[in-house]
């Protein structure tokens, strides 16, 4: 049974409809899963954005020592130059979250339109699936390095594979819910009554839709952080000094034997994050499955 | 009287939801006996299925038998270890499922799945196969040798459902439990199977427990019943005395408010109230005591308990009103209204609210750019009229095209060729002003429920999009709401619940007070009630007939079911592979059948009636419904059909020529030889 | 069978040409003249004007794109302009290396995919479930570069067991190659297997709960041949078509394994080419990962309609 308050007026019912769908979403998070998986994240966002209040000398700081060991002034050691490697973990993650937090959106909300324009003109629809299909095609690495040649290795290629690499994974769960949404009754009941096609889509298929979208939204922010590593590492990513997880990875793979911490420092940051991210989808899901068990 | 073959004991199941446990099943006791078929009765929730399961020790990994004991051949099944009981199933007791389109491998040869029943059970591999060509003939899978080798997805789903059998009977096995074994299958299927399994039974001397919804399958085929409710057996004995003088007010209710295809015909179906309940919120008590109406205190309190009635030992009943009064009291209310159901509502002379013409609808057919598929002719110059306050029954077998003529009645398909005119005015377009026109005028019940109703929306926002379609200015919407619900019987308080707070029954009222909120003149009632308990049917059936009735709605009502088309219709029309065969009078059609198909129908239907010899002269049809993708010659029935060139060659007409739709006055068939028909049908009937 | 390689097919040479198309275009969109690139900072315009001649630049783009795919199809990669040597010739210095790497991490990931499906699809309760349920979504988790990173941190460095980076060919000392090999290969594998191993568990739940298995449980089969011929029989086209997906992106992982293990193969290769400009053998590695990607996923569903009767019989 849902307790409903019997004394709500229509108005009242539809302001719901529109706030139930994020309401829901948010009361995942409420979760365990979703609270640790939140809490990690803000903390780790926080610490990047507030990174030069917290560090005031910056992430280029030398002390006198490189390759010091792990102590409590240094959490992770010195690099080679003597510089703090947690320091330039920190200011790192500002760009894996500025990266994904910026790309993932625009890819669900491109990817979604195109998925659902076959609501509008099957061509159109059929036509995007075969765009899909090719960017499928393209594992992810090849798919970076295309766009690394077109654009030029830096912040803006990484973003833009990170959009098109996540394009295919959104487009095809907006197709999928569409397909299956416009064949149920209640679809076809509301075409039967005359119901207008922009009314269907927001009031019948956007809300069942939307769920699969939110977790892979979460998802492919993980795929997005990785991306910039694995580029990155290769040098094809963000270019040095601007130090970024991969860019990290990429000098400490070479002192791994001095300092083992010069690699490890960025990869418990990238499982932080990964792990956040997954703990806020596995969250969402169980929120979804649980919505539509009932 | 035999032997028992298995007795069932105090059977107690439950089940464990994390810490919680329910207990499903309660003090379930009866025996099975050789040379007889045992009915288990129940709607959804009754504990039947889980009873066989039970027996065969399949239950799901959250259930568990918590007593009783199950006695076979003097031993406990519940009792043996893992191994034993492995041995015993489907060597001594063996099992039918409901869906043959699941219950085989699909990546196996129906040969190999047949002879891994044996071969697991000793015999040794080319002898199985040997064995396997004789179980399929033994069924009746015609060229056995030759199919033996073919895969599940190769046979229709009657076929496959005879290859389930013949794995069931492999190892001479001595009891069968079938659970539901046609409720999947078309009904002249369903003939087929039922008169397989009856012959088995007495050529093999096994006994049958079949598991069932349908009063009329028991009816025609077993011989002693036991009726399940909220997991209990609330009455058992043989089918002819429990279907004669029933015991408990739920059997006596079940029984009355079925639909009947024969018989006088009465304006209202007794109806049960309320609805199934769900075995983990059973009532206190007898659990049927919400829905009688002769409870009393004791029944609230105590639960009643299975004892045999004074007089007839045989008979056992779980009743503390029939106890008490040594048999259940004459019903207060029991002659129908004797109001006439046809009448006043109906003038012959009325213009048509609906007119279709000629109508054919046509479905690509796929493939891709190297392959076409050749295209699917469901509809196939089709010709309907409708008046308004009349009932048009559209009856036929699943694929006959039934679905797609309706719906695009409303424009979810397109017509191919044809006209559709709805009050005078032709739609066959849908332009936007025909799509209006339509939508104000023809609206949709769907057949499912579950489905029809979106879950995110509560009642009245669901109600309210259809008001807004009516053009009704918000403030208006409220008060029109609650007459909708107040029209189909339920109350305006429950305007702000989710349709999962509601019942199949109460979901479909929900989706006829949707469909009647833009006050259109036509309802479409694709299957309203095939996806109900038969207990709830008689609801939905009879506030159909109210508002057709008040408001003088034009019903155009489609259904598999011929008792609940009949029950409705004031004209019926019956479809085969895309063409009307037969159109007329409701009661002319019923009784006097002039196409072959609708006889065979009828025949085939099951009544809830007693009688050891209707399964022999039941009219029992031969293979499947030919592919709509390549109809026939000629007459689409002639592959199947009794009196055609199957049964006499010279009859070459059948086969050339195509049989128009004529016939003496309203009453039309489309068949070369109509009379022949008509006394297929009376035949059938002595 | 003819059926369904008929609906296939005209999908995989619309990919195999979509892909060309992007291929060939790839040096034309990173802008630069390849004219002006040969011929040297100082050329005049005459002698550029000549190479454009020479290499057909001259032409609308439909008609190189004609010439270009013309050279492929008869083994004519081009050549690179930066080294000047042909294409395919460069390619065959690196195939070896990439092709050790892309065996030992298929069959890798193949045995271990199957495997740890296999077992956590069949073991569906207690500690052992909830372990391998914790360790397939880890490994899922962690991309071939971070895997291979931390097996260089855990079995490189902490544990100092296997060497951390070079190559000697396995043919040439087997031994040495192959403790070269192990750490790159599992890197590269683990992520797919594991993905591999969800989509058979799942397939594998999702069978057990078909009537044919209550059925077969009914006739009095033993569990152990219901596992085998009904549960994963039925599941083995799921696990075809899984593999056959995830080699395209196993193979792609190996232009950051090489980079990280210090391997002399094509994934380096391509790195080093896109520094360098160097973007005819850039389109040939791109071209033929994609092609490789999409046969192989043909050659999945091949299979699986070949395992399939439904779709085989068509």
């Amino acid at each position: 049974m849902t307790a409903t308050n019997p004394t709500e007026t229509h108005a009242g019912g539809r302001r719901r409809l529109m706030g139930e769908g994020l309401g829901r979403y948010i009361a995942a998070l409420g979760q365990p899963k979703g609270l640790i998986g939140s809490g990690l994240l803000v903390l780790l966002v926080l610490a990047a954005v507030f990174a030069p209040i917290l560090f005031p000398g910056g992430v280029d700081q030398q002390s006198r020592d490189s390759f010091l060991l792990p102590s409590l002034l240094h959490p992770f050691g010195t690099d080679e130059l003597g510089r703090d490697i947690f320091v330039r973990c920190v200011y790192a993650l500002q760009v894996s979250i500025s990266l994904v937090i910026v790309a993932v959106p625009i890819a669900a909300v491109l990817g979604t339109l195109m998925g659902l324009s076959g609501a509008i003109s099957g061509l159109l629809g059929e036509a995007f699936q075969r765009v899909f299909d090719i960017i499928l095609g393209f594992p992810s690495l090849v798919l970076g390095i295309c766009i690394v040649i077109v654009i030029g290795p830096g912040w803006l290629a990484l973003a833009t594979t990170i959009v098109v690499f996540s394009l295919p994974q959104f487009g095809r769960l907006a197709r999928g819910a569409l397909l299956s949404e416009q064949g149920r009754e209640y679809v076809l009941a509301a075409r039967v009554l005359g119901v207008s096609r922009p009314k269907i889509m927001i009031r019948h298929i956007l809300p069942n839709a939307l769920d699969p979208i939110f977790v892979q939204v979460s998802l492919s922010m993980i795929g997005g952080i990785f991306i910039e590593a694995a580029l990155s590492i290769v040098g094809l990513g963000i270019q040095p000094p601007t130090p970024s997880l991969g860019t990290l990875l990429n000098v400490g793979i070479r002192y791994v034997y001095a300092q083992p911490m010069y690699t490890a420092g960025p990869i418990i940051m990238l499982l932080l994050l990964a792990l956040a991210f997954n703990l806020i989808a596995d969250a969402l899901n169980a929120q979804v499955l649980k919505t539509r068990g009932e | 009287m035999a032997a028992n073959l298995l007795e069932v004991r105090n059977l107690g199941t439950t089940f464990r939801f994390g810490q919680a446990e329910v207990q499903a099943l309660h003090e379930v006791s009866f025996e099975a006996r050789t040379g007889r078929v045992l009915g288990i009765v129940g709607e959804s929730g009754s504990g039947k299925s889980l009873t066989a399961r039970a027996i065969m020790r399949m239950l799901p990994e959250t259930a568990s038998v918590s007593n009783g004991e199950v006695l076979f051949e003097s031993g406990n099944l519940l009792d043996l270890p893992e191994a034993r009981m492995r041995s015993i199933r489907g060597s001594k007791i063996a099992m039918v499922f409901q869906d043959p389109q699941a219950a085989l491998n699909p990546v196996k040869t129906v040969g190999w799945q047949i002879e891994e029943a044996l071969v697991v059970h000793g015999m040794n591999k080319s002898r199985a196969r040997a064995r396997a060509i004789e179980l399929l003939g033994q069924v009746g899978i015609p060229e056995p040798d030759k199919r033996i080798d073919d895969f599940p997805h190769q046979f229709s789903g009657g076929m496959r459902q005879r290859v389930v059998i013949a794995i069931a009977i492999a190892n001479s096995a001595k009891l069968i439990i079938a659970d539901e074994p046609t409720t999947a299958l078309d009904v002249t299927i369903q003939a087929q199977v039922l008169r397989l399994l009856v012959d088995l039974k007495s050529r093999l001397d096994i006994g049958v427990i079949l598991i069932t919804h349908d009063m009329g399958v028991v009816a025609e085929i077993c011989d002693d019943i036991v009726v399940m409710y909220g997991g209990r057996v609330v009455e058992r004995g043989a089918v002819a005395g429990v279907f004669a003088a029933p015991q408990h007010p739920y059997t006596r209710n079940l029984l009355r408010s079925m639909p009947r295809i024969e018989g006088v015909r009465t304006a209202r179906l007794p109806t049960i109230p309320g609805s199934t309940p769900d075995l983990s919120r059973l009532p206190s008590g007898c659990a049927f005591h919400p829905r009688c109406q002769f409870a009393e205190d004791i029944c609230l309190r105590e639960v009643p308990v299975l004892l045999p009635m004074a007089g007839s030992p045989e008979r056992e009943a779980a009743c503390h009103v029939a106890r008490q009064n040594a048999g259940l009291p004459p019903d207060p209310d029991p002659t129908p209204s004797s109001e006439p159901l046809a009448g006043v509502r109906t003038s012959g002379s009325a213009p048509a609210i609906l007119e279709i013409e000629d109508l054919s609808v046509t479905f690509p057919g796929g493939g891709g750019w190297l392959r076409r598929e050749k295209p699917i002719v469901a509809v196939d110059g089709v010709s309907l009229s409708l008046r308004p306050g009349e009932t048009l029954g559209l009856v036929g077998e699943s694929g006959c095209g039934k679905t797609s003529l309706s719906r695009t009645i409303v424009g979810l398909n397109r017509p191919s060729s044809g006209y559709i005119r709805v009050a005078g005015e032709d739609v066959t377009d849908f332009g936007a002003e025909a799509a209006a026109h339509v939508r104000r005028t023809v609206q949709y019940v769907f057949q499912d429920p579950y489905a029809s109703l979106n879950p995110r929306l509560s009642i009245r926002q669901i109600l309210s999009e259809a008001l807004e379609q009516r053009g009704l200015p918000g403030r208006q919407r409220e008060a029109a709401a609650r007459a909708l619900m107040d029209m189909v019987g339920l109350d305006a308080a429950y305007l702000d619940r989710y349709p999962k707070a509601f019942s199949g029954g109460q979901r479909q009222r929900i989706g006829i007070a949707r469909a009647l909120a833009v006050e259109p003149r036509v309802l479409i009632c694709d299957e309203p009630v095939s996806a109900l308990d038969v207990s709830i049917q008689a609801q939905v059936i009879n506030i159909l007939a109210d508002l057709r009735d008040r408001l003088g709605l034009g019903i155009l009502f489609i259904a598999h079911d011929l008792s609940v088309v009949r029950h409705l219709s004031d004209r019926v029309a019956v479809m085969y592979l895309g063409r009307i065969v037969e159109i007329g009078p409701a009661s002319d059609v019923y009784e006097h059948p002039l196409h072959p198909y609708t006889a065979v129908l009828l025949s085939s239907t099951p009544k809830p009636v007693p009688d050891p010899s209707a399964m022999q002269r039941k009219l029992v049809l031969g293979g499947d419904m030919p592919s709509p993708r390549n109809p026939p010659s000629g007459c689409r029935f002639r592959t199947r059909c009794p009196i055609g060139p199957l049964a006499d060659p010279s009859r070459r007409i059948c086969i050339e020529k195509d049989p128009l739709l004529v016939g003496p006055g309203e009453h039309k068939s489309a068949c070369h030889f109509p009379d022949e028909a008509a006394g297929l049908a009376v035949q059938s009937k002595a | 069978m003819f059926g369904f390689l008929a609906r296939r097919l005209p999908s995989v040479v619309f990919m195999l040409l979509a892909t060309s198309v992007i291929a060939f275009l790839l040096p034309r969109l990173a802008g630069g003249d390849p004219a002006q690139t040969i011929a040297g900072a100082d050329a005049t315009a005459e002698q550029v004007a000549a190479i454009r001649v020479e290499l057909g630049l001259d032409q609308p783009v439909y008609a190189q794109y004609g010439r270009w795919l013309g050279d492929l199809l008869v083994g004519d990669l081009g050549t690179s302009l930066i080294t000047s040597r042909p294409v395919g010739q460069l390619i065959m210095a690196r195939l070896g290396s990439t092709l050790e790497l892309a065996i030992a991490a298929t069959v890798l990931m193949v045995v271990l995919g199957i495997g740890l499906g296999i077992l956590a699809g069949s073991i569906r309760k207690g500690a052992g479930r909830a372990g391998l349920d914790g360790a397939v979504s880890v490994l899922l988790a962690t991309p071939p570069h971070v895997t291979g990173l931390i097996l260089i941190l855990v079995l490189g460095i902490t544990f100092n067991l296997l060497p951390i980076s070079g190559e000697v060919s396995v043919l040439r000392d087997p031994l040495v190659g192959i403790s070269l090999l192990i750490m790159p290969a599992l890197a590269l594998a683990l992520p797919q297997a594991a993905m591999i191993a969800r989509l058979i568990q799942a397939r594998m739940y999702q069978v057990r709960q078909e009537e044919f298995v209550d059925l077969a449980i009914a006739k009095g089969v033993p569990p152990r041949r219901i596992v085998l011929s009904h549960i994963l029989r039925n599941s083995m086209g799921t696990a075809v078509v899984a593999t056959g997906i995830r080699v395209g992106e196993l193979l792609a992982g190996a232009v950051v394994i090489e980079a990280i293990f210090a391997r002399n193969g094509l994934g380096l290769m391509a790195v080093d080419a896109v520094s360098s400009r160097d973007y005819q053998v850039v389109q040939i590695v791109v071209l033929g990962a994609v092609v490789i990607a999409v046969l192989v996923h043909l050659l999945s569903e091949i299979l699986l309609a070949a395992l399939d009767p439904r779709i085989r019989l068509q």
